[in-house]
């Protein structure tokens, strides 16, 4: 009697168990089905609210309160904000990834082991790195020193360094260990035989490298490319310290757009959203669900590479 | 064979092996040229990231040694200080069970199916999700539909939503690597399940357990986009409270303010501001140097005293 109650207690604490824990993983579901409802249902809004899609997307009027406006009336055009997420996650992901590939086959081809060994805490360091902190550091040293190289160059000395040259460089520094920490895994994938193979043939380490292993890693490089590019486009304090802008700037010269003050979507949530109300605060759900969405195709798309990999 | 023809075949020898010489040494040039490249690349990021860590320490050194950075006043950030903390311990407390559940469903009880392929697809989408985005989502569901406000409830939630991805991949890591043979040994001693992870499984797993909660702490305290709109970017009068239902700043949030939005309206002259971003920066990068260090040898620690026990 004694040992079947005590049995079936244990079966029932063991069922318990069991259930808690699927209720814990279902959790991670749901929040992730919460985001895209709670988001999605409040981006739509706006359009009922004075704003049409066309606006949205290629205006370069972005005043969802009104306030600039001498009648109040609110205007919804994100193109501005928009452009400058995409240049700046492009330019920074097309500096940042050769670095990144080169430090990768460092790591993995030629670096002795203690070196490696040295060399690896630093890149932990910098991929756990506060995104202020290296805003911070963008605002005390970057822009300085684009004000200084630039300065005579744009005019407005004041406000020159400012813009999404200093973003493009800080997102540099921020993508960097992601994108670098991941394709070392794509390239410590590559089995030795395939190394092996190809220096039996007479490569050089080098034709070893370009020729076979890091065509063999393709898939996992790439990646680790978009996953760097996801950082890149949700990134916001760091880019938002030193983008400083409130509108897009006269595009004439061209340099204005990267060295005086500027915009991006993530830098516009982060200083705006706190004092909207009304349709002003739903027009920055609508550019939150932008960003969910790019995001969104970004893991999509890595995964479906991560399917094709030969090698994992 | 006439000597003609040897002195023609001893000409063609000659210019083929030049060709050859030719084609190696451009070979060899390129492969030298290539790794030349490679340890270029590999020594201008290894000196940028030195670089930028000694600017950073460096910068704000003389700060952090000054008592009065930790006060109370204007010029100080002990409030901040304790409210990272407070945070972090809240965060932690509510994601880190809830994580390790889950990654003891996923290890332990799950089949590989569509269930296992939808919650890691999901957490991968999660993990992606820009932080200003689902600080965004935090106030929406956590400050409107749960009437928590602008608070550290909220801002703790909202973290929970950008811990939980990170954790239960760090936790299902350290569950696998028990080997199953342990797993096996005590079913066969007729324990249950539940009774075999909770006595076998996760004291062996401990070393990654503890590894995992501390790097999720290092991402916690790094943190601040999630928290602009949750838990707000400044402190009410009564900050040394546990009273999770208050508005307040921690050192990243404090730091931003201080440096972008509120720079020149926070009343502070900017040799004071330049104080608090400086120190804080200095810091929060000591911080996350210490939880580095911890990371490698606690786990390591742990290991040893488990094994030994």
């Amino acid at each position: 009697m004694q040992v079947q109650r005590r049995s079936s207690g244990t079966y029932f604490a063991d069922r318990a168990a069991r259930v808690i824990f699927l209720i814990c993983a279902i959790l991670l579901v749901v929040v992730i089905a919460g985001v895209f409802i709670f988001i999605g249902l409040n981006a739509f809004k706006v359009f009922g609210e004075g704003a049409n899609i066309k606006d949205f997307l290629f205006s370069t009027n972005w005043d969802p309160t009104g306030n600039g406006d001498v009648n109040g009336n609110p205007s919804f055009g994100a193109g501005g904000l928009i452009l400058g997420s995409i240049v700046i996650t492009l330019f920074s992901v097309i500096i940042a990834t050769p670095l990144a590939f080169g430090m990768a086959l460092f790591f993995t081809e030629v670096s002795s082991n203690w070196l490696s060994r040295l060399l690896r805490p630093l890149i932990e360091i910098f991929t756990g790195m506060p995104s202020v902190v290296i805003g911070f550091f963008g605002l005390v040293v970057v822009v300085p020193f684009l004000q200084r190289l630039v300065g005579n160059i744009v005019g407005n000395h004041q406000t020159a360094g400012y813009g999404w040259g200093a973003a493009i460089l800080v997102l540099v520094i921020m993508i960097l260990p992601t994108i670098i920490s991941i394709s070392i895994d794509a390239l410590r994938a590559v089995p030795n035989s395939v190394r092996e193979a190809s220096l039996a043939l007479g490569s050089t380490h080098w034709q070893m490298m370009t020729r076979a292993v890091l065509p063999a890693a393709t898939t996992g490089l790439a990646t680790a490319v978009v996953l760097g590019m996801a950082r890149a486009i949700g990134e916001t304090l760091a880019v938002a310290l030193v983008l400083n802008g409130s509108r897009l700037p006269p595009l004439t010269p061209i340099l204005n757009l990267f060295f005086q003050p500027n915009v991006n979507i993530t830098q516009y949530i982060a200083i705006d959203f706190g004092e909207a109300t009304g349709p002003g605060r739903d027009a920055y759900f609508t550019l939150a669900f932008f960003l969910l969405a790019i995001s969104f195709l970004f893991v999509c798309i890595s995964r479906y590479l991560a399917s094709r990999s030969v090698y994992k | 064979m006439s000597m003609q023809q040897v002195d023609q075949a001893s000409i063609q020898d000659d210019a083929r092996r030049t060709e050859m010489n030719r084609v190696v040494r451009r070979i060899e040039a390129s492969n030298s040229a290539g790794m030349g490249l490679l340890w270029v690349i590999a020594a201008i990021v290894a000196v940028l990231f030195i670089g930028i860590l000694i600017y950073l320490i460096i910068q704000g050194a003389a700060y952090i040694f000054n008592p009065q950075f930790y006060g109370t006043s204007s010029v100080g950030v002990g409030p901040e200080i304790f409210n990272t903390f407070y945070i972090l311990i809240l965060a932690e407390v509510i994601s880190l069970p809830i994580a390790l559940a889950g990654a003891i469903y996923l290890i332990e009880y799950a089949r590989q199916g569509p269930l296992v392929t939808v919650i890691h697809f999901a957490a991968e989408t999660l993990a992606s999700i820009p932080s200003i985005v689902l600080g965004l989502f935090g106030v929406l569901v956590f400050s409107i539909a749960f009437h928590l406000g602008t608070s550290r409830a909220a801002g703790a939630l909202a973290l929970l939503c950008l811990n939980l991805p990170l954790a239960l991949r760090l936790f299902e890591d350290a569950l696998s690597s028990v080997p199953r043979e342990l797993r096996e040994g005590g079913l066969a001693l007729g324990a249950t399940k539940w009774h075999v992870i909770r006595t076998v499984v996760i004291p062996s797993a401990l070393p990654g357990i503890v590894t995992a909660i501390i790097l999720t702490a290092g991402k916690i305290i790094g943190e601040a986009a999630v928290l602009l709109f949750t838990m707000g970017l400044t402190n009410p009068p009564q900050v040394f409270t546990l009273n999770p239902l208050i508005a307040s700043a921690t050192l990243t949030t404090h730091l931003y303010y201080v440096a972008g939005p509120g720079a020149g309206s926070t009343g502070l002259t900017t040799a004071q501001e330049t104080a608090i971003t400086a120190g804080s920066s200095t810091l929060l990068i000591l911080l996350l140097l210490i939880i580095n260090l911890l990371a490698r040898s606690l786990g390591r620690y742990v290991e040893r005293r488990v094994t030994a026990a």
